[in-house]
């Protein structure tokens, strides 16, 4: 069971995704948390979803195991409902932009909405 | 058959791109294929170093889970886009992954090996780090085919801090001694001395399409873009000696093992082996007999990988699509010529038809598959093409003395399922099973697509058909010999003045009761050239035939 260790804020996110902490940023979900993402081969009427915590801690764990760099630029907050776009570079040169909305409840992510872009 | 594998000259031009040197070092992007009329994005070909080596791979898909796939000897990574199977199982297991393919050492795109002194399974298992790293991989999936299986298995027992689970297809620890026999394997070896290259070794592999001519000289050119032939032996010998047995109690990733249980070259016995020797497999056993994982039910193989891998099954990846359907019934096989043909002389005919569709669909920018004995069923992005197709095929047919009834109808398909199926198939064979006769008939609906195109129609009624309330308008794509308008109205008196000179000409031939190839030779032109000459006089004279063409110039000259 994770515990939540920080409070759930722009520059919590930019810290955890820059340094790739899994563990860090699959605290700040809720137990129920949905996760949806939308790419090219996940259009916007069938996006992929990750439901539940769990699900979600498997997903960070596997994309902070990636040896690459993440950049968090842009971190919005309005009330209950964040922004932030990441820029993230794999070794050999291929690129990703992705911009995620987030919707909080009592502090935690209840309902994400990935949408990225990837070189090929 | 397939007729896939009709354009290979055409896509092998695709792939050579832009010359070597303008592109950047490190990677170069092929361009995308053009197949049956859909564009098939082929992957960027990166290299990794090893040592002093450059292993070749390509990344596809945005999954959070990282699955690297090996898909066993022969391969090319870029040819084998070419293969729809292949294609398709890369679309699966990449829309839930970032699928990283790999391409082996001594194979295809990435650097050779010396036949003398073979790298060893550690060797390659730093190949598969290599291109991990490169491809900023930490932890993978491992999904290993044929000889890819006991490479995933040394990297999964060197390496258990980045293997998160393995699939095995057509797998095997010990290729002499559980795999196969002794005779075989000589006799696989003996094959890649004798006859790299030239497809021969499709038999041993997947012996149900060694018959597909067209798969099969794909298959040839696999091959050839995989290895020399002294690579390809020294491959055969490299394989006949793996043996990673004593690893496999280290190996404790997950493990889903595929099978499938006809396996030409290596018997379902080798994985329940494996099976009983891993700590953490499960073994399905899959109907089928292809060896290699991305021939034959590769959706089979997607499912279970996926859900292996994700814990969820897939959901059903509709890709629908409008396309004009054509199914040509080879009517002269089972009925009236049959009979008057000796069986053995209607074979050799049929055989030389088979030989010539590939061509003729493929000129037209069609895809078709035999679906039986006798039936053809093929799609078109555009209705002319596909009229213009049927034809074709008609005129090939008679050539070689055989009756075709066609089809066609226009509807969505679903481009995911294969072979082709749906209900505007179903119509369009229900059209082409209301003739007996080399007819060529379209849906109403279908006809009205190709204004402009002087293609002409003749009304033929409706057809009752299953699950549609109203019965289905029909017409028949009008002949040269019988251009007789849709709607043709009053008589009028044909007026010789509305043709050209030479139209002229060639009715004065025609007259003279000259065939089109004798007016061709009279007059210097081909054959094609009068036949359109021909069908524009009749157009012009609204003449039903030749003959009556003829008896209006009889009576003109007579007045």
């Amino acid at each position: 069971m994770l515990t939540k260790t920080h409070p759930v804020t722009g520059a919590a996110i930019k810290r955890a995704i820059e340094a790739r902490d899994g563990r860090t940023l699959a605290s700040f979900y809720a137990d129920n948390a949905v996760t949806r993402i939308v790419d090219r081969n996940n259009p916007p009427s069938k996006p992929r979803e990750i439901k539940g915590r769990g699900a979600i801690s498997t997903f960070w764990d596997d994309i902070c195991s990636r040896t690459m760099t993440h950049r968090v630029d842009v971190t919005l907050a309005d009330g209950e409902q964040m922004a932030f776009t990441q820029a993230c570079t794999y070794p050999d040169g291929a690129k990703v932009f992705c911009i995620a909305l987030l919707k909080l409840e009592n502090g935690l992510i209840v309902d994400q909405t990935v949408v990225q872009a990837w070189d090929e | 058959m397939s007729l896939a594998y009709s354009c290979r000259s055409f896509y092998a031009i695709c792939l050579s791109g832009p010359p070597l040197r303008n592109r950047p070092h490190s990677c170069y992007t092929s361009a995308s294929l053009v197949l049956w009329g859909r564009q098939v994005r082929v992957a960027v070909t990166r290299y990794a170093r090893s040592g002093e080596a450059r292993i070749a791979y390509q990344v596809v898909g945005h999954g959070s889970l990282d699955l690297v796939l090996i898909p066993g000897f022969p391969s090319n990574l870029e040819i084998l886009w070419e293969d729809p199977d292949y294609s398709r199982l890369v679309k699966r297991l990449s829309a839930f992954s970032r699928l990283i393919l790999f391409q082996p050492r001594g194979s295809g795109l990435s650097d050779g090996v010396d036949p003398r002194a073979l790298p060893d399974l550690r060797a390659r298992v730093d190949d598969i780090i290599a291109v991990m790293d490169a491809a900023g991989c930490g932890r993978a999936a491992l999904f290993g085919a044929s000889d890819g299986a006991a490479q995933v298995l040394s990297f999964a027992a060197i390496h258990p801090e980045r293997t998160r689970a393995l699939v095995l297809a057509g797998g095997y620890a010990c290729f002499s001694d559980t795999a196969t026999d002794a005779k075989r394997l000589r006799a696989t070896v003996e094959a890649a001395e004798a006859g790299w290259g030239t497809g021969a070794g499709l038999a041993r592999l997947a012996a149900g399409r060694a018959d597909d001519r067209a798969f099969a000289d794909w298959w040839a050119r696999l091959e050839r873009l995989s290895a020399s032939p002294t690579a390809a032996v020294a491959q055969a010998r490299m394989t006949a000696a793996i043996d990673v047995r004593d690893l496999l109690p280290a190996v404790g990733a997950p493990t889903l093992l595929l099978h499938r249980t006809e396996d030409a070259l290596v018997r379902v016995e080798a994985s329940r082996q494996l099976a009983r020797a891993l700590k953490d497999a499960r073994l399905v056993e899959l109907p089928g007999r292809d060896h290699p994982v991305w021939l034959g039910d590769v959706d089979g193989v997607a499912d279970l990988a996926e859900e292996f891998l994700t814990g969820e099954r897939s959901v059903a990846h509709g890709d629908r699509v409008l396309a004009v359907l054509l199914v040509a019934r080879v009517v002269g096989a089972s009925g009236g010529l049959a009979a008057a043909m000796a069986s053995r002389h209607l074979e050799e005919r049929m055989e030389l038809f088979r030989e010539a569709l590939p061509r003729i669909v493929a000129r037209h920018g069609g895809y078709a598959r035999w679906s039986g004995a006798d039936r053809i069923d093929a799609r078109f992005n555009g209705a002319a093409r596909a009229a213009n197709c049927a034809v074709a095929l008609r005129e090939t047919a008679t050539s070689l003395g055989l009756a075709i009834a066609q089809g066609l109808h226009v509807g969505e398909i679903d481009m995911a399922l294969e072979p082709l199926s749906g209900e505007a198939l179903d119509i369009a064979d229900r059209i082409a099973a209301s003739t007996r006769h080399a007819d060529i008939l379209l849906s109403r609906l279908t006809s009205e697509l190709v204004s402009g195109s002087g293609l002409q129609f003749l009304d033929r009624g409706s057809i009752a058909v299953d699950g549609t309330r109203e019965p289905l308008a029909i017409v028949a794509l009008a002949s040269e010999r019988h251009l007789e308008p849709l709607g043709r109205g009053k008589a009028r008196p044909a007026d010789l003045g509305v043709l050209s000179a030479r139209e002229r000409e060639v009715l004065g031939l025609v007259a003279d009761g000259l065939s089109n190839p004798h007016i061709a030779v009279q007059l210097g032109l081909s054959e094609h050239t009068v036949k359109r000459h021909v069908a524009n006089i009749l157009l012009k004279l609204d003449m039903p035939t030749r003959a009556a063409a003829a008896g209006l110039v009889a009576r003109r000259a007579a007045q």
